[in-house]
């Protein structure tokens, strides 16, 4: 019985599925040629990607409620070597919110 | 000890003698002076921030761990021994793991379970303990966590210690654990000989403003006789020798907490006095008779007018206009740490080893309090299920220093003793009775480090003698 009725359903099916997997496979080599698009990164958009990545590495704790600044400092203090040109980066722009706290400060707690 | 040394002195019998004879030569017994340096800045609040969560605190606390217990395991199970990360962790393999133990307790109260309409529970019950036999032991690191399981004493553990542990991942994916560690006892420094008896008064629970018409009596005795007021020149000449008094929290009687206050609507309240009110004119009035006399410690505990999470802060100066005019008088936070005469104290007035009592299987203060001293955290239970401000850069609970005396206060009964550390350490445990239940308090000897409590209760059926004066005169 079943066998029958999905024989009916499957004919339907069958073009939708393969119309799509073809188109799938016909996208799928696309990729390579947007690579060529994307802008060269300025050099704030540089560093604020390496103080994410900084943000991200769980070894110095969590990130969330305190500042950039904080967890740098936390980190060096119970030895855990955090990188020195984060430290740097941050002490030059100490005013600009992007740069002081981690990427989460914008949500609320 | 403090009876040999106010018994043996001459002139025991000066109160028989004609009172005229020492007119022209008052003896003058001076109270010996501690060296005495306060060294509780960890346990002081900067800024007050509260948009923090409580993530930081057990990082920080594992950041500032795990380095001890790396140590302690290269220690224990020989410098070959692996020691892991739990996401490095491969089945079967023996190796050590550094991490933070939850317990995860049925039983423990959560306000998620109680506001849960779908489940119309009734409101938890307050229980004395909240350990179960279905609680199960949890490991923790930075990243990752596993269940223990095997020879580890669930009862014996709460949460938030930081321990190593040794074994090997079984098929079913929980831990089977071989032996474990704790930091033990941290570096102690060898505190300076003190030629002389001298001895520090430790008094817990004085509970002002309760119903205890009893303690009142036995309170004005304590401040009696520390001032030399009372009994023969014997005794004050020992009275003399106790050269700082320590009050360990619970100044004031739970009962002073009216918490009907605050829900109750404000007009009806207006003309009502908070009951602490009176209870700290009263404690400013014992302390004016103490700190006339002799330098006083004030602690603050669970019941009294200050902030509720630990580390509590000082007490205020505005509270106690008479006593605070007086340089003896020390406002001191809890935890608090304080070297007298080169004899390093530590210690709370008894919230953490409540804490832990009520959510592990032990139930004695005293093997609370050496049990905290080996895990070397004094508060490990907070911030689960104790009140504590959300720091952030370092855990101030850790024991980084050995103290020489290590109490809490606020205990039902009196106890002490005595451990040595592996290295060498010396430190004296001292549970510090509740005074107004108990009506004890007890001294620390500088010199030899020991404890004797000293018991104040009057109308016992044991002190025949002093209620039959008390009648009789």
């Amino acid at each position: 019985m079943t066998a029958k009725r999905a024989g009916l359903i499957t004919d339907t099916f069958k073009v939708v599925k393969k119309a799509k997997r073809e188109k799938r496979e016909k996208t799928a080599p696309t990729p390579p040629q947007l690579d060529v698009e994307p802008l060269p990164l300025t050099a704030k958009e540089k560093e604020l990607q390496e103080l994410r990545q900084f943000d991200q590495d769980w070894q110095f704790g969590p990130c969330t409620g305190i500042s950039r600044l904080e967890r740098w400092e936390r980190a060096s203090h119970h030895g855990l070597n955090p990188p020195e040109e984060i430290r740097e980066m941050l002490l030059s722009r100490e005013t600009d919110p992007d740069y002081t706290h981690c990427l989460w400060s914008a949500y609320p707690l | 000890m403090f009876s040999e040394v106010s018994g043996s002195r001459e002139g025991g019998c000066s109160l028989l003698c004609h009172p005229g004879s020492e007119d022209r030569d008052p003896t003058v017994f001076d109270r010996v002076k501690p060296a005495y340096s306060p060294c509780a800045d960890r346990f002081r609040l900067g800024d007050r921030s509260f948009n923090r969560q409580y993530a930081h605190i057990y990082a920080t606390r594992l950041m500032q761990m795990s380095p001890l217990l790396t140590e302690r395991a290269h220690q224990k199970w020989g410098a070959d021994v692996r020691i892991k990360k739990l996401c490095d962790l491969q089945m079967g393999e023996q190796c050590c793991i550094v991490g933070t133990l939850f317990k995860h307790m049925d039983l423990q109260p959560s306000i998620l379970k109680e506001i849960s309409e779908e489940h119309n529970l009734l409101p938890q019950p307050p229980r004395s303990k909240y350990i179960s036999d279905s609680d199960e032991l949890i490991l923790e690191d930075e990243l990752q966590r596993i269940k223990l399981e095997g020879n580890i004493d669930v009862d014996l553990f709460v949460t938030g210690s930081v321990i190593a542990i040794y074994g090997a991942e079984k098929n079913d994916g929980k831990f089977t654990v071989e032996d474990f560690c704790t930091a033990d006892l941290p570096p102690q420094t060898p505190r300076t000989l003190v030629t002389s008896d001298r001895f520090v008064l430790l008094v817990s629970g004085l509970g002002l403003g309760g119903s205890h018409a009893d303690s009142m009596l036995a309170l004005q005795l304590l401040v009696d006789m520390v001032t030399g007021q009372l009994g023969d020149q014997g005794e004050q000449g020992g009275a003399a020798t106790i050269s700082r008094v320590l009050l360990a929290g619970n100044l004031l009687s739970q009962s002073t907490q009216d918490k009907d206050a605050s829900t109750k609507a404000k007009y009806l309240t207006k003309k009502t006095q908070a009951g602490t009110v009176e209870a700290v004119r009263l404690l400013d009035e014992m302390l004016m008779q103490l700190v006339a006399s002799v330098p006083v410690d004030v602690m603050p505990g669970q019941y009294d007018p200050t902030n509720y999470t630990l580390p509590q802060q000082p007490l205020h100066r505005c509270m106690f206009p008479l006593s605070s005019t007086y340089p003896t008088l020390q406002l001191a936070s809890n935890p608090h740490q304080a070297t007298i005469d080169g004899v390093r104290f530590l210690g709370t007035s008894g919230q953490n080893v409540l804490d832990i009592q009520k959510y592990s299987g032990m139930d004695s203060h005293l093997d609370i309090l050496e049990n905290t001293l080996r895990l070397r955290h004094l508060a490990p239970t907070a911030p689960d299920t104790l009140g504590c401000y959300p720091f952030y850069l370092k855990d101030p609970f850790i024991l980084e220093e050995c103290p020489h005396v290590y109490f809490s206060g606020n205990a039902p009964s009196y106890q002490s003793r005595c451990i040595t550390g592996a290295d060498g350490q010396e430190v004296l445990l001292v549970a510090i009775p509740e005074f107004s239940s108990t009506q004890t308090a007890c001294l620390v000897n500088l010199r030899t480090l020991e404890c004797e409590p000293i018991s104040f209760s009057s109308f016992n059926a044991g002190d025949d003698e002093e209620s039959e004066m008390n009648i009789s005169h």
